[in-house]
């Protein structure tokens, strides 16, 4: 029975391995377009849940368990939904009021003011910038490719990592995220004059 | 005299015939895709593409037995639900259809299937039909990795063992809560919508204390495969994770060298090396290790939305909750999904604090009890079963009799849980979950650092 090809063998070769990252690679792109074409925003943000899912998938492709589901247990479920909620609470314009985007005008008729033309090409420019300096900076870096298998257990890997030789990054980022929650409760608990409400009986 | 006995009689006849109708299926379902069909296909000398099949078949063994598995034991816990809710209220329960009403539900079942699927009109159909799958596919994906840890590692299920176990779970199990959120807005109705967003608030919340209590004892274990921290346990409950993660374990081969009449103070000085401050961090285990118990159920009560934390769908205020719109199919895949996570929280539990597949009894009491010549007949007598057929496999088989037991238990007390407890508030249940639960978790958590590194426990 030896001799012939199993289902992992079929699995685990080089080719399923490039035919499974394109497909998760076409499904991520199709749902970031999604993202940014999509007009209702609430509903844009549960199709992000979908990018960060195919980004996850991506990360197991590589054999990285952990980010996988760290990045599903974090990203897809935990801050996604945290934004869809607060798109909820502010009340995003519904699907039919386009008219902000598509007229560059402003709403008297005047023309346009250069700080409003700069908000509507801002966006945009640093779109392309960034995603011209993250290109760049991928593709001209010489990556050092090592051979060393990848150890199934790679939590153990990681966690003696990051308390040994990352231990001080690490500790730069918790401190940081300490600061980030201090500001949050902060500007959350800032007391605000009650508004008093008046009850008077006019006459 | 207790007055409804034979009220508990009918609720354990119930209990016994619903578990072998559902547990001789998937028994069957996996034997005869994972060692029968194999078997036959192997035995004739096949070519490559037959033999690949026997391979898919055996691989798809895990999800198939599963797949049988959810909708009988749906039916099953909530017939168990209804009837043990009966008893603890003093009512009688469903008891018309088939014997004692032994099959209500799986007369609600067709009932649910043959209804019209009825989508809202202003409803986004696309999220709409989406999130009761995105609410159960979840819990099929996370009860993978429990399975190799209940079946004792069995080859057919040792596919399903993850480095990352119980993380695995713990993430597929978060996903459901995207499902409510979008059930909840999708459905174009404010209680629905209130109802997805409270069960997202909620879920947050709570996921912490949970998160923490199981990291806690993946501490004490030393790993998150719950297939070694299943293994640790073995050996009688002394050794369970419930009893401080180990830090009975030197009680325990104490005693058992003392039955040897052997001199049992190096062992005690072995395993409790630094005499008093041992005894205190082992008792400091055991309380911690009791709190975190109480914490995991808390939070996981929490997570699957039961009572008393049913605030998602409390039907005094918001009719149902994020389910409200929802008919026919989609609202019995909600119901499914929702029966299933209550399985699959108690599986959790039973594998990370109850010993997974191990029985009670400490081995050097088994060795006191004539069990070895039992064995050796029962071993003979079905060797014709074990050996040729391979339809029983001994450790797997007393495996999952001691987590059926012990999962059931659970589900048991859950509903006893359910019974007793009034519905928090919703601020309540945010000031409990943020003021009281959070704190105790991260206390335990570093009592547990200090006190491990005293005793000789598992992953020591």
């Amino acid at each position: 029975m030896e001799q012939y090809m199993m289902l992992h063998d079929y699995v685990s070769n080089a080719a399923a391995e490039t035919a499974l990252f394109y497909l998760i690679s076409i499904f991520a792109i199709i749902m970031s377009v999604g993202v940014i074409s999509d007009r209702n925003v609430i509903r844009s943000g549960f199709i992000l849940i979908g990018v960060f899912g195919a980004i996850s998938g991506l990360f197991l492709l590589l054999q990285a368990q952990f980010l996988a589901l760290a990045q599903v247990m974090i990203y897809a479920v935990g801050i996604t939904l945290v934004v869809v909620i607060a798109l909820m609470l502010t009340n995003p314009r519904s699907e039919k009021d386009t008219s902000y985007e598509n007229e560059p005008v402003s709403k008297d008729g005047s023309p346009i003011s250069p700080f409003q033309r700069l908000r509507l090409i801002g966006p945009a420019f640093v779109g392309i910038l960034s995603f011209f300096t993250i290109y760049t900076a991928i593709r001209s870096e010489s990556w050092i490719a090592s051979g060393e298998q990848v150890s199934p257990d790679n939590v153990r890997v990681l966690g003696t990592a990051l308390t040994t030789t990352y231990s001080l990054p690490f500790e730069f980022a918790s401190v940081l995220l300490l600061a980030a929650l201090i500001g949050a409760i902060m500007l959350a608990k800032a007391e605000r004059p009650t508004p008093v409400i008046e009850i008077g009986i006019d006459e | 005299m207790i007055p409804n006995a034979p009220e508990i009689g009918k609720l354990a006849f119930i209990i016994a015939f619903w578990i072998c109708a559902i547990f001789l299926p998937v028994w069957a379902v996996s034997w005869a895709v994972g060692v029968f069909l194999p078997m036959i296909i192997e035995g004739q000398n096949p070519g490559p593409e037959l033999a690949l099949v026997a391979d898919i078949l055996r691989t798809a063994t895990p999800i198939l037995s599963v797949l049988v598995f959810i909708p009988l034991n749906a039916m099953f816990m909530v017939l168990y639900e209804r009837r043990a809710l009966a008893l603890f209220t003093v009512r009688m329960g469903p008891n018309r259809v088939g014997p004692d009403g032994l099959l209500q539900t799986a007369a609600d079942a067709v009932k649910l299937l043959l209804k019209e699927d009825i989508t809202p009109r202003g409803a986004d159909a696309v999220i709409f039909t989406l999130a009761p799958i995105v609410f159960f596919a979840p819990s099929i994906i996370g009860i993978l990795p429990i399975l190799a840890a209940i079946t004792n590692n069995h080859p057919l299920f040792a596919i399903t063992n993850l480095p990352t176990g119980i993380f695995f779970v713990l993430a597929s199990a978060s996903i459901p809560l995207v499902a409510l959120v979008m059930a909840g807005w999708s459905s174009n109705n404010k209680y629905s919508l209130v109802g997805g967003l409270r069960a997202a608030a909620q879920a947050i919340s709570y996921e912490i204390p949970l998160v923490l209590s199981l990291v806690t004892v993946c501490l004490m274990a030393g790993t998150l495969d719950v297939v070694k921290i299943a293994q640790q346990q073995d050996g009688g409950f002394l050794n369970w994770n419930i009893l401080g993660g180990g830090a009975l374990r030197g009680l325990d081969a104490a005693i058992a060298t003392a039955l040897k009449n052997q001199d049992w103070a190096p062992v005690i000085q072995a395993f409790y090396p630094y005499g008093a401050a041992s005894f205190v961090a082992a008792i400091v285990l055991i309380f911690c290790s009791h709190i975190l118990l109480g914490l995991y159920l808390t939070g996981a009560c929490a997570e699957i939305n039961r009572i008393p934390f049913d605030l998602p769908e409390a039907e005094s205020e918001l009719v149902s909750g994020y389910n409200t719109e929802y008919s026919g199919m989609k609202f019995a895949i909600f119901f499914l999904a929702e029966f299933t996570n209550l399985f699959i929280v108690s599986c959790i539990a039973t594998v990370m604090f109850f010993g997974g597949g191990d029985n009670p009894f400490p081995q050097w009491f088994l060795d006191q009890l004539p069990l070895a010549g039992i064995q050796a007949g029962l071993g003979s007598a079905l060797s014709f079963l074990i050996n040729d057929m391979r339809l029983v496999d001994p450790d797997t088989f007393w495996a999952a009799i001691w987590v059926i037991i012990k999962v059931y238990s659970l589900v048991f007390f859950a509903i006893l849980i359910r019974g007793t407890l009034p519905r928090f508030r919703i601020d309540q249940l945010m000031d409990f979950g943020w003021k009281r639960l959070v704190p105790l978790s991260l206390i335990a958590f570093l009592l547990v650092v200090f006190a491990r590194v005293l005793v000789v426990s598992h992953g020591y």
